[in-house]
């Protein structure tokens, strides 16, 4: 009883901390999967300031390729992802927290040979996303989401690997919580 | 809007419904491919079941058409060797299983049956004695052969002399037919935009249940390339692959330079065509055709026909 009620004070009382009206940035590990196409990974922060819609609105990055994926150890085609993103976080104070995100960013891939010089290779990139994000007892985040992206390659214009559908999963951990 | 969204629309709304089938489109009941009345017109192995010694070493050019085409995407190249090379090598066009009568057979088909079609043809060439075949692949057919090849159908029989992939589909252009498995209860089919004339040789409506098939193929074919396909001993491949193109990612071909060796661990060898148009060596009915297209399409055919004799 004294062990368990102990654990529900601290555990309140990091609670109270991941919630109060601090800047947050939350660094982690993405996992991007294209349907139908590769598996790729890399990593993720996102940033919000407590005097800008604390908590709400984020300011991001990622790094994710297919290097870290699909490729390690296969033919599969080496891609590169680099990506600023912003975010609307609703439900402030729950647990499982609705988000909307828009990216923009880069797209480049490795045909590693002269014979393709000519076939597009890299493209920019615009994306939208709504997903869950889940808050822990603990600096710890699992965001998980689904985005379509308007500059998938079509045959005729973009790079064919690029596609428009893809999951993502981020797990994080606010590097600048206060314990 | 991106062309991709449009196409997704597009199949929505397309697919509500029954396909409206006219009565000069391949998908009806009135029009056939002619190989299937007439297959001695096509096939070798009906034309000579029994060749001679000298028949029998003559090669052999098994040619396979796409996804909802007919044996006419590979009739220009037999009118064009009958005229350059009558006496030099045999061609047999093949009809893929599934295709070439009405909308509701080809709705019905799988990928495992218009592959049947292929091996059909090469074990009663090779049981008739013919011993130099090769192929020449458009399209989905060769998605077929890889998969034919990565099952080692080749190891207990004769290999193939020669492989030729003209805009072979590894990736498709529009990205959405990944996900046609997660939308297909939407769908019904979608509609090709063939001209009037077009309509005789492809099928107009393509059924959701036959793209659901195709991407199920194309998924194999990709795994397989990611971890490798190794060609049979003695076996030549070589690729052709326009710079754009609508149908088949030209991507395609990277993902087949990179995932394919020779049996002695070689490089294949891959070739990109400035052209736009898929399957670039078939330009009969299409409108347009550029001097630059007509220049692709002989050099390509002069090419295939070269390396048969070699």
């Amino acid at each position: 009883m004294i062990i368990a009620g102990t654990m529900c004070w601290m555990v309140n009382l990091w609670s109270f901390n991941c919630q109060s009206q601090d800047s947050k940035l939350d660094v982690g590990f993405r996992m991007n999967k294209a349907i139908g196409l590769y598996l790729e990974s890399g990593f993720s922060a996102n940033y919000s300031h407590h005097n800008l819609f604390n908590d709400r609105l984020y300011f991001g990055a990622s790094y994710f390729s297919s290097r870290l994926g699909s490729a390690m150890g296969s033919n599969a085609i080496k891609q590169d992802n680099y990506v600023v993103f912003t975010s609307w976080y609703f439900r402030e104070t729950k647990k499982y927290r609705p988000f909307l995100r828009v990216n923009a960013g880069y797209f480049n891939s490795d045909y590693e040979s002269e014979i393709f010089k000519d076939l597009d290779n890299s493209s920019g990139i615009f994306s939208f996303e709504a997903g869950y994000s889940r808050k822990f007892l603990t600096p710890l985040k699992w965001a998980i989401s689904a985005g379509y992206n308007l500059s998938a390659g079509d045959g005729t214009n973009g790079s064919g690997t690029l596609y428009p559908i893809y999951l993502q999963s981020t797990l994080s951990w606010n590097i600048i919580a206060k314990r | 809007m991106k062309k991709s969204a449009f196409f997704l629309l597009i199949m929505i709304v397309a697919g509500c419904g029954n396909p409206d089938i006219q009565p000069g489109m391949l998908d009806g009941d009135q029009i056939f491919d002619p190989s299937l009345n007439d297959p001695s017109q096509f096939l070798l192995s009906v034309n000579k079941p029994n060749p001679n010694a000298s028949e029998a070493a003559t090669p052999v050019l098994i040619m396979s058409h796409g996804y909802t085409a007919t044996t006419f995407e590979w009739q220009e190249f037999k009118d064009w060797a009958n005229i350059n090379y009558p006496t030099d090598f045999f061609t047999s066009q093949i009809l893929l299983g599934g295709h070439g009568s009405s909308y509701e057979e080809f709705k019905e088909s799988s990928w495992e049956d218009w592959k049947v079609a292929i091996t059909d043809e090469y074990e009663t060439l090779v049981e008739a004695g013919y011993t130099r075949i090769s192929f020449v692949g458009s399209s989905t057919s060769c998605a077929l052969i890889l998969e034919l090849i990565e099952a080692g159908y080749f190891s207990n029989t004769l290999p193939p002399e020669n492989i030729f992939f003209v805009d072979p589909i590894v990736l498709p252009s529009s990205k959405i037919l990944s996900i046609v498995g997660l939308i297909g209860p939407m769908l019904g089919y979608i509609e090709a935009d063939n001209t009037t004339e077009e309509d005789q040789y492809w099928y107009h409506f393509r059924p959701e249940k036959t793209l659901r098939e195709l991407n199920k193929l194309l998924r194999i074919v990709r795994k397989d390339l990611q971890n490798g396909i190794t060609l049979p001993e003695g076996t030549r491949l070589k690729v052709f692959k326009s710079l754009k193109d609508p149908t088949a990612d030209p991507v395609s071909a990277v993902l087949l330079y990179k995932g394919i060796r020779t049996s002695g661990g070689e490089l294949i060898e891959v070739e990109m065509i400035e052209s736009d148009l898929h399957v670039y060596t078939r330009l009969n009915l299409r409108t347009d055709v550029s001097a630059k297209d007509q220049a692709n399409q002989n050099s390509t055919f002069q090419e295939i026909a070269t390396r048969l004799g070699q």
